[in-house]
Formats: C-alpha cells, sequence, structure tokens
C-alpha cells in the first residue's frame, strides 16, 4: 500500500465495512482519500465473516463475509485510494491528526478537510470468578483466530451469550473442528435471529437461557467452568450451579462502539442503550454535531455490516457533495433507503427506538408477517421454507429460477413458495444466508430430506448417518441417498433417506464418531453394539458369541470383556448370568515369551 | 412329532457343510443335532489350514474341490471366513521325506494343481525370516491358504437355516432306532425324530454314533494340542509344515500366530487338557527355524482332538448293512479343508445317488475289508 | 524451568482442512518461544503462533495470575510479551518474524538500552 499522502481531502479512520464503502463513495467522485486502518489487512471485521450475510441480493446478500471484503477492497485499490496499514489514528490534537506507523514505528501528522470516523467497537468484557485465566476470550478474538489465522485455540468451548455473534461464532467453531458444549445466555430469550439459533439448535448444542457463568475453572488454563441459573433479577441460583468441561470460554456479551477519537473532536457523545451504550449524536447524513466529523457503521450503533456498508456509502457521498458541490442526492437517497428497509422489521426495533431519541424517525412494518401453512403436495421433490421471522434478506427469492418464491413485496417479509413452479433444483437451500431451507420428497416405502450441510468430512453416499430433529435430538438413523456438492457457494446439499414420516421431522444428521463407540473387549476392539447386533443376528451361546466376535482371544485373556459379555448378552436374551456358560479360561495365564520358555528349560 | 427327510448328527465344520449343500441342492427337510454348541468339536480348535498337498490322490481331489468351494464362500453364504490363499510351504528335513515330497509334487501336478520345488537356498532368498539350517527340499503350492474355522462353522449353519434347516444346539443324539436294518428315526434329549436317512458327522465321537447302528468305524480320537501368539505386523502370509519335523505354523488375520504339532507319544480318546511338555518342545524346535519368535509372547494354549482312520484318509460314504445310514469322518485333522467338497459330495450321494464333482466311492467303509490301502502320509 | 501447556504435550492447533476457507501451507519461519523453536506462519501474529504451538501463557501479571490472548485487535493488553528484550509488545498485533526471540513477560517489563560505545 502507499504511503501517506498527508492531506487528504477525506480521511477515513478505520477499513471496515463503513469506512470501505464511505471511501469508495467519495473516491468515486473525485475526492483525495485517505484510510488510515490498525490491522494487517482492510476489511475489519468482515475479513474473519465466513457465513453468508442477509439483505438485498443485489447488496452483497448471500456473499460470505470474506468475499465481500474482497470485492470492497479491490474497489478501493482501483479508485487510487492511499491506504496506511497497522496504523492507529491515535490523537486528534488541537494542532494535527496524528497516526502511529506501528511497522516503522513512527508517527505521522495528518491535516485533512473531512473525516469520517469508522472505528467500530470493541468486546465488552464480563465480570466472574477467574475471568482473566488464558482461554477466556473474546469471541470475536475466536473468530479471528479460526478464521483469520486458522487456528483452532481450543476442542471444547463455553459461548457466553446468545446473540447473533455467540451463535454465529458457535457455528463456526463446529465447522472449524471444535464442539461447543453449550452457550449460555442470561436473558429469557435469544438475542439472534432464529435461523442463526436453529443451525446451532439441529446440531445438538444446548443453548441455556437464564443461565450465566459463574467461574473460570483452572490454574493456568481454562480446564473447565460452572454455569448456573440466574432468577428474574439475574442473581444466581446457588443450588443450580454445576460444573462444565471445556477448555475454551468466549465472551460474546456484547459491544460498545469505539468512541474515544469522536470524543476528541468534540462531537456529542449521547447515552442510547438500545444503539450500544454512548453514541456520536448525527444526522440522518451521518453528519455528528461537527460540520465537518461524520460516523458511520458500529461506531454510530451496534447493528449489522450491510447497515455500516449503507451508512458509509450514505457518509461518503455527503462529504462529496460538500466537497465538489456534485448533487448526488439520488445516490443518498438509494442507500437511505436500502437502510430502511434494513431496519424495517422486528430486530430493527431497538435501532429504531435509539435513533428516535436523537430525533431521527425510521419507517416499520411494510411486509408480509405470515408464515406459508402449506407443507406441499406429498410426493414432489419440492423445497421447504423454515425462516419463520421477519429479517431482512431475499436471495431465496432472488435465485430462485422459476419464480416460485416470493417475500411479498418486501425484503423482510415471511417467504412463501410457490409450489406449482417449485422444480426442486435446490437452488434457494444453497444460496440461503440461513440455512433455512430444506428438500423434501416422500417415496413409498421412504422419504428423503435435502439438508443444507457446509461440514467436513461430506458423507458419502451410502453412508449410515444418524437423524436428528431441529432440537437435535436423535430420532434414527438414516442413509445418504444423493449429494449436491456446490464448490463455489460452499453450501452443499446431502440427501438423507429415512423411514417415511420423519421428514417432517429431521433437519440435520450426522456422521458416527469413533469415541462414542462403547467398547467392550479392548484387546480386539469389539463393541456393544457388535455385541447385541450379533447376538441378534442369533449368536445366542456364550461360546458361539466368543467364537464370533474373537472376544477374550487377545492378549488380555477375556480379563476385561468377559463379564462385560456375558451381562450384555444377559440383558438382551432375558437369563440372569449363571445360566451362561463362562468360557473355558486357558493357561498361559499372562503371555509368556518363548524366550522364557528355552531358558527355563536350559539346564 | 417331527419327522425329517434327512438327520446330520454334529453341528461341526462336515455336518454343517452336508446340511448346506442338502438344502441347496433342495432339500430342506433337514436337521442337524449338535450336542454342544456350534465350533465346540475340532472345527473350532483346528488350525485352520487349506491345503491341497497331499499324498494320497483322494486328499488331493477332495481338497481342492474344496479350494474351489472355498473361493466363492462369501459369495455362497454371505459370510466372510477370512480366507487367505498365500500358499503352504512343506518343508523336509530329510532326504527321505524329500523323495516323496518330489513323487508327491509328480501325482499333484497330475492333478492339476499349481506346485513347486523349491532349494533351501531358494526359501531364504524367499523369506529370509526362515532359518533354513537343516532343510533338504521344500514345495510350495500357492493356492494353498487358511481361514477362519468358526466363521466357516457359522456361515454354513446361517446359510442352511435360511434355506430352511432345522440346527438343534445343546441337543444329544440318545439313540439311532433302526428296525429291519432300516433307519426310522432318532433319540434326541429334544424328543424323538422320525427320519429315513442319518448322517454321522459326529467327529471325534464317530466311533459311539457308529455302535447307535451296530457298525465299528475304526477311528481313534487323540489329543491335538495347539496355542497361539500375541499380534504381530502382518507379515507371513503362508502355513509352513513339515511332517518329519512335526510341527505347522501360519499368521493368522489377526496378526497372531498359531501353530502345534503331533505328539507320537498321545494316547487315545478324547482329551483336551493342555501340557506345559508341549510348549516346552514347541519353543525349542520353532524359535531355532523362526527366530523372530522368541520375543514372542504364548497367549493361549488348548487342544482338540484328530478323528484318526487308519489310513489317515476320512471315511465317506453310505452303509450298505443298514439301509439310511451315511457317514463323514475319521477326518484325521484334516476335516475343515476338506469339508466343503465332502459336504457336496455326499450330499450328492444321497439324494442323487452318486457324488458329481468327485468320486468319493473309494472312501467308503469297504476299504478297510482288503487291509491294503493307501496311508496320508502327510499329517502332522 | 519451561512450562508447557496444559498436559505437557506438544499441540498443533493449526486448522488442517475446513468446509469454507482454504488455509496455505506456505511460508514457515521460525520463532524462538523462551527459548523453544516454534512453527510461525509468515504474516502471521505472534500470538496466533503461540496459541497453534500450543501456549496459551503468554505471561504472568504483577500478581502472578497467568494471562493470554483476548481480544485479537490489540486493545486490552492482556497478550503483553517480550520481543527480542523489548517489553510489552502486543502480540495479537505485532507480525512475527524469522529468527525472532519472544519471551513470556512476568510483571512489569524490563528496561533495556544499548550501552553506548
Amino acid at each position: 500500500m502507499e504511503r501517506a499522502a498527508v492531506k487528504p481531502q477525506l480521511l477515513v479512520v478505520g477499513g471496515g465495512p463503513a469506512g470501505l464503502t464511505g471511501a469508495i463513495a467519495a473516491a468515486e467522485n473525485g475526492v483525495d482519500v485517505l484510510i488510515v486502518d490498525e490491522g494487517l489487512t482492510l476489511g475489519g471485521q468482515l475479513v474473519k465473516q465466513t457465513h453468508k450475510f442477509f439483505g438485498h441480493q443485489g447488496f452483497f446478500a448471500s456473499k460470505r463475509g470474506f468475499e465481500i471484503a474482497d470485492i470492497l477492497k479491490k474497489k478501493v485499490k482501483n479508485l487510487g485510494v492511499s491506504v496506511m496499514l497497522q496504523t492507529t489514528l491515535v490523537g486528534f490534537y488541537d494542532d494535527y491528526a496524528v497516526a502511529y506507523d506501528r511497522e516503522n514505528n513512527k508517527t505521522i501528522e495528518i491535516d485533512y478537510d473531512y473525516v469520517l470516523l469508522a472505528t467500530g467497537a470493541s468486546e465488552r468484557f464480563l465480570v466472574f470468578k477467574n475471568n482473566m485465566l488464558p482461554g477466556v476470550y473474546g469471541a470475536g478474538a475466536v473468530q479471528t483466530l479460526m478464521n483469520q489465522y486458522g487456528v483452532l485455540p481450543g476442542e471444547d468451548f463455553l459461548i457466553v451469550g446468545a446473540g447473533n455473534i455467540g451463535l454465529i461464532v458457535a457455528y463456526q467453531i463446529m465447522q472449524a473442528g471444535g464442539n461447543v458444549r453449550a452457550i449460555v445466555e442470561i436473558s429469557n430469550k435469544v438475542g439472534g435471529y432464529e435461523v442463526h439459533v436453529n443451525k446451532v439448535k439441529r446440531m445438538g448444542v444446548p443453548i441455556l437461557l437464564r443461565h450465566t457463568i459463574v467461574e473460570a475453572i483452572g490454574k493456568e488454563r481454562v480446564k473447565g467452568a460452572v454455569i448456573a441459573q440466574v432468577d428474574e433479577n439475574y442473581r444466581i441460583i446457588e443450588e443450580t450451579k454445576r460444573e462444565i468441561v471445556v477448555d475454551t470460554i468466549c465472551l460474546a456479551v456484547g459491544l460498545q462502539p469505539s468512541v474515544e477519537l469522536a470524543n476528541q473532536l468534540k462531537t456529542e457523545l449521547v447515552y442510547i442503550p438500545e444503539l450500544g451504550g454512548y453514541v456520536p449524536k448525527r444526522d440522518e447524513n451521518m453528519r455528528t454535531t461537527v460540520e465537518n466529523v461524520f460516523v458511520a457503521g458500529d461506531l454510530a450503533a451496534i447493528e449489522e455490516a450491510t447497515s455500516a456498508m449503507a451508512e458509509g456509502y450514505i457518509a461518503g457521498y455527503t462529504i462529496a457533495q460538500d466537497i465538489t458541490k456534485k448533487d448526488l442526492s439520488k445516490e443518498i437517497e438509494k442507500y437511505k433507503e436500502e437502510l430502511a428497509d434494513l431496519r424495517r422489521g422486528p430486530f430493527g426495533e431497538k435501532i429504531r427506538k435509539g435513533l428516535k431519541k436523537m430525533g431521527i424517525i425510521m419507517p416499520e412494518g411494510g411486509y408480509r408477517r405470515e408464515r406459508q401453512e402449506d407443507f406441499g403436495p406429498v410426493g414432489k421433490l419440492r423445497a421447504v421454507m423454515e425462516c419463520h421471522q421477519n429479517i431482512p434478506c431475499n436471495p431465496c427469492e432472488a435465485v430462485c429460477p422459476t419464480d416460485a418464491i416470493d417475500m411479498g413485496g418486501n425484503i423482510n417479509g415471511i417467504p412463501h413458495i410457490n409450489y406449482e413452479k417449485c422444480v426442486g433444483c435446490a437452488m434457494c437451500v444453497m444460496k440461503c444466508p440461513g440455512l433455512a431451507i430444506f428438500m423434501v420428497q416422500e417415496f413409498d416405502e421412504y422419504s428423503v430430506v435435502g439438508i443444507p450441510y457446509e461440514f467436513e468430512p461430506l458423507p458419502e453416499k451410502g453412508q449410515k448417518v444418524i437423524l436428528m430433529d431441529r432440537d437435535g435430538k436423535e430420532v434414527g438413523e438414516g442413509v445418504v441417498h444423493k449429494i449436491m456438492k456446490n464448490k463455489k457457494e460452499k453450501t452443499h446439499v446431502v440427501f438423507v433417506a429415512m423411514e417415511r414420516g420423519l421428514e417432517k421431522t429431521v433437519r440435520h444428521f450426522r456422521l458416527p464418531t469413533p469415541e462414542e463407540e462403547e467398547i467392550v473387549c479392548r484387546c480386539e476392539e469389539v463393541t456393544k453394539k457388535d455385541v447385541e447386533r450379533a447376538i441378534e443376528m442369533g449368536f445366542t451361546d456364550f461360546e458361539e458369541l466368543r467364537r464370533y466376535l474373537r472376544i477374550g482371544m487377545g492378549p488380555c485373556g477375556g480379563r476385561t470383556c468377559r463379564l462385560l459379555a456375558a451381562g450384555i448378552m444377559a440383558r438382551k436374551l432375558g437369563k440372569s448370568i449363571e445360566e451362561i456358560s463362562p468360557m473355558t479360561l486357558r493357561p498361559p495365564s499372562i503371555p509368556l515369551p518363548f524366550s522364557a520358555i528355552l531358558r527355563g528349560d536350559e539346564k | 412329532m417331527k419327522t425329517y427327510k434327512i438327520c446330520i448328527i454334529g453341528g461341526g465344520i462336515v455336518g454343517s457343510s452336508i446340511a448346506y449343500h442338502l438344502a441347496k441342492f433342495g432339500e430342506k427337510n433337514v436337521a442337524v443335532f449338535e450336542k454342544n454348541y456350534i465350533s465346540s468339536g475340532a472345527t473350532g480348535r483346528c488350525g485352520g489350514g487349506i491345503r491341497q498337498q497331499w499324498s494320497a490322490r483322494m486328499n488331493v481331489r477332495l481338497a481342492m474341490r474344496s479350494v474351489k468351494l472355498f473361493e466363492r464362500f462369501k459369495e455362497d453364504t454371505g459370510f466372510d471366513i477370512e480366507y487367505k490363499q498365500g500358499g503352504y510351504l512343506l518343508m523336509a528335513y530329510s532326504d527321505d521325506e524329500a523323495a516323496r515330497f518330489e513323487k508327491n509334487v509328480k501325482m499333484q501336478k497330475e492333478e492339476g494343481l499349481e506346485v513347486e520345488i523349491l532349494s533351501p537356498k531358494m526359501v531364504k532368498e524367499r523369506y529370509p525370516y526362515i532359518n533354513t539350517e537343516g532343510i533338504v527340499l521344500a514345495t510350495f503350492g500357492p493356492t494353498d491358504g487358511h481361514a477362519n474355522p468358526h466363521l466357516a462353522n457359522f456361515g454354513y449353519i446361517f446359510a442352511a437355516k435360511r434355506m430352511g434347516v432345522d440346527v438343534y444346539t445343546h441337543t444329544e443324539v440318545e439313540d439311532i432306532d433302526v428296525v429291519n436294518k432300516k433307519v426310522m428315526g432318532i433319540k434326541t434329549t429334544a424328543g424323538y425324530f422320525k427320519c429315513e436317512t442319518v448322517v454321522n458327522a459326529a467327529g471325534g465321537w464317530s466311533r459311539e454314533v457308529g455302535k447307535m447302528v451296530g457298525i465299528e468305524f475304526p477311528t481313534t480320537s487323540y489329543r491335538h494340542q495347539v496355542f497361539v501368539t500375541e499380534p504381530l505386523e502382518d507379515f507371513f502370509p503362508f502355513m509352513a509344515i513339515s511332517f518329519d519335523g512335526n510341527f505347522y505354523m501360519r499368521q493368522t488375520k489377526h496378526g497372531q500366530f498359531i501353530m502345534g504339532m503331533g505328539d507320537p507319544n498321545e494316547k487315545p480318546g478324547v482329551n483336551r487338557d493342555v501340557s506345559f511338555h508341549f510348549e516346552k518342545e514347541m519353543a525349542k524346535k520353532m524359535v531355532k527355524i523362526f527366530p523372530f519368535l522368541e520375543n514372542t509372547r504364548i497367549i493361549r494354549h488348548w487342544a482338540g482332538c484328530y478323528n484318526m482312520s487308519p489310513d489317515a484318509q476320512p471315511i465317506i460314504g453310505c452303509s450298505k448293512d443298514v439301509d439310511g445310514f451315511c457317514y463323514a469322518i475319521g477326518f484325521s485333522g484334516h476335516g475343515f479343508m476338506l469339508a466343503p467338497a465332502v459336504g457336496e459330495a455326499i450330499a450328492q450321494k444321497i439324494l442323487f445317488g452318486r457324488s458329481e464333482e468327485v468320486e468319493i466311492d473309494y472312501l467308503d467303509m469297504g476299504r478297510f475289508k482288503g487291509k491294503k490301502f493307501e496311508v496320508e502320509g502327510n499329517v502332522v | 524451568m519451561i512450562k508447557f501447556a496444559a498436559g505437557g504435550m506438544r499441540l498443533d492447533r493449526r486448522i488442517k482442512s475446513h468446509p469454507i476457507l482454504e488455509f496455505e501451507e506456505k511460508g514457515y519461519v521460525t520463532v524462538y518461544f523462551e527459548g523453544i523453536p516454534i512453527k510461525a506462519k509468515e504474516g502471521e501474529t505472534i500470538a496466533s503462533a503461540l496459541i497453534a504451538n500450543g501456549f496459551d501463557i503468554f505471561g504472568f501479571t504483577e500478581k502472578g495470575r497467568p494471562r493470554g490472548f483476548f481480544c485479537a485487535i490489540g486493545k486490552c493488553s492482556s497478550c503483553l510479551v517480550v520481543v527480542d528484550d523489548v517489553p510489552n509488545v502486543r502480540a495479537c498485533i505485532t507480525k512475527v518474524r524469522d529468527g525472532m526471540r519472544v519471551e513470556r513477560q512476568v510483571g512489569r517489563g524490563k528496561p533495556t538500552w544499548k550501552e553506548p560505545q
């Protein structure tokens, strides 16, 4: 990246989604822009987001965060915007703005006409016993490690907080190969989107509402945690305290806008909890109480990357309008409408309430709220929607090749599907950012459910899998019928065949793992299932069972397995162990080396 | 009272093979009576070798036919019996034995068997882990091999059951009902069953069953001991065997070495106890020939019985004196490897009057009347 | 006395394969942590290299508490380490360099200076 133009017309502090779009909007119109960013690369939080974004299909929806970052970075480069990386804007002094270049360890003085603060937010900390222990990390920090640096910092995780960040990080931890043992949420409902909750719930991750973390266990590193239920006043109920074995604790307890620089610039800060705490007061065009200071993104209000980008565009175009005197009201209006749509639904309520306190009114409603009750014609291969919340999102509608899906006129609407038009192509399943669409087809003897799957390893056709319902409960066994691999989207569809009737409940599956096998014979690695299956096959005589499975034929001579196997047989056949023959025990009773026999025989 | 067409006494590999083949050829009204559990007799105690390199022509023929059937075993019954055709290496330690081997190889080749003669140098080259000191000559048959006798026994039993055969375990046959020299039925601990034909496949108890119809079979049981080691990595594909040298050894699919030898001082009778003397003798002999055994450990030692006939060849046929009484006994330590062909042959004889694949008339009891018979020499 | 990560085992926490992301097996450099050579990827941060190699304790507080990684963006000052004798370096936002020497910082940093020639 080029070195400083130390007198830019527009100084953008923060190269995340808001800063990048602000820079693009201004640079497109000829403004000389400098972006100053602390990180090793541009993109801010986008770089580590592996999940697909919601919003308008035309506005980056269904693209993964890091893909959006790449698009924006390229645009910025092509527009000739100056960029300083690993550089922190340390202060707006009364004479200069000063940046600290950490790589070269020197300060840089900057003189600017306009400044766009897009400094984002930082993670909140949480008070509980032993909370400084290594292994207690911010959820965003874990995301950075996993998705940016490819390092999984632990194996068994506890997530504290069930907002979108906690839910998304839980899912991403599992994609990276970790286990999420539980998500605890202190309030009585999850704060995140239902589709994010469902993704995680159907994988069997317990979401414990009205629960919090009491203590991190360990002396040098996290070995476990103590969690407990809380009452209506958020006080811990002592008797409910229990220990859970984890090696990493992720705190996803909220973000707070990074208002330090806004404060230094003497913009007015107001305390609005709905927007995240202290936020700079600003108008509809993102201008603060100081005329040449604008804000955008999480700094302005804790929201989403899509709203951050919209706000960035609005700020950038407004600044460009100021500087060049061009009329950019059309562009500004476009993004204001985008923003309004993003905030119309129930999840926008908090933001709308907060903005109202600043005198900014955002529209609400104007979208379809009714769910589609129709499950579709039995026997036809078709898509089934399980997107039941009003969230601003429409990639399914946009991608359907036969226009079978519609949102009812506004992207916040609940999607409905026209089963006469649906051809069962599963494109919507692969595009849905919430993984909330499934394929279903009923046959005579069995049914098939197509499940969106973003994990490794992908199962193989014919492989046995364990079926799970929406709550992650195991409801039976199924067989992989077909796999639709999508190398571009990386959301594959796995079609699983199952008992007729289960197609209404099965929404996930897992592959059986070796860890869950219950070993009876250690020497020959014979499992309890093997024993039970053999008995079911007809091996009802203990001696026959032994010979078939090789129980007791290893070096331990049956010491570990004999009683266990006999017990299993007794239980299965309804006999008592006395009725089961104990097998003949033969010498040598411990393994005897030939060399010992030879030496013993020496005269 | 249930009626069967054919009752088989003995649920070992021979009895179950006969039942399977009868059902396969269309006769499902068959019952098998096993006085203990399946694979409790010699079948469940044997070394599992499947060899075609015999000195008696009949044995070679039956063995070669058996190998063809073993090759299809999984396809036919659905049971994988861990069949491996890694060959048999026969080692001769005396000039006499070497000369016999050469004669045998000539006959085996006439029968169509693939077999080669190896010098001690060739043996050492191919199998560097063998101490070839004392070996005069060796023969190698690449289509010989070994399998898991338990699984083969279960395989035939399950397949027979699927085809409609009744199998009674823990059921002892107490007497055979013969009226006017004709078999009418059998008396068992599960009751009396009417039947037309009874097959004696009682292994170590073949003589006792013969007595039930007044036939004196010249079979005697002798104990043979076997032991097995802890598993080692897979490297030994064949069965090594010597007759004058008196040993056999192979590595199973599970990596364990199973080995045994014959004791010339063994007293007749069914005996399943084990002696430490056996371990000492084996240790002395085997560690010398297979030095890698020195640091290997024995983990289990058991015994079973060879049902010996006077010429170490099986006694198979149908009685001319008692109508409806057939027998497949006296396998002299190679019942497992001949069972498929024998089961097929005797099933054919019972149902169609003659065997189709291998001529078994010679193996009838009648040959002992002449007192001039060919003794099988390749027995450990 | 060098302390290893919990369990005394050297771990490799690098994600080998991922359903969405691709991680290149490109250029590794050697960083010395408490004298132990560890494999670090070019372009990654010290914190990432330490955690990848199973080292979670980056230092100790004045009161003796073990401390390590927390926020990942240079804001919380939990991850301070001593790099080439220079203390108070934020491991989570400092890139690795081949041959870099990293030590745990115990309590406050020790002053270092070059002796005047």
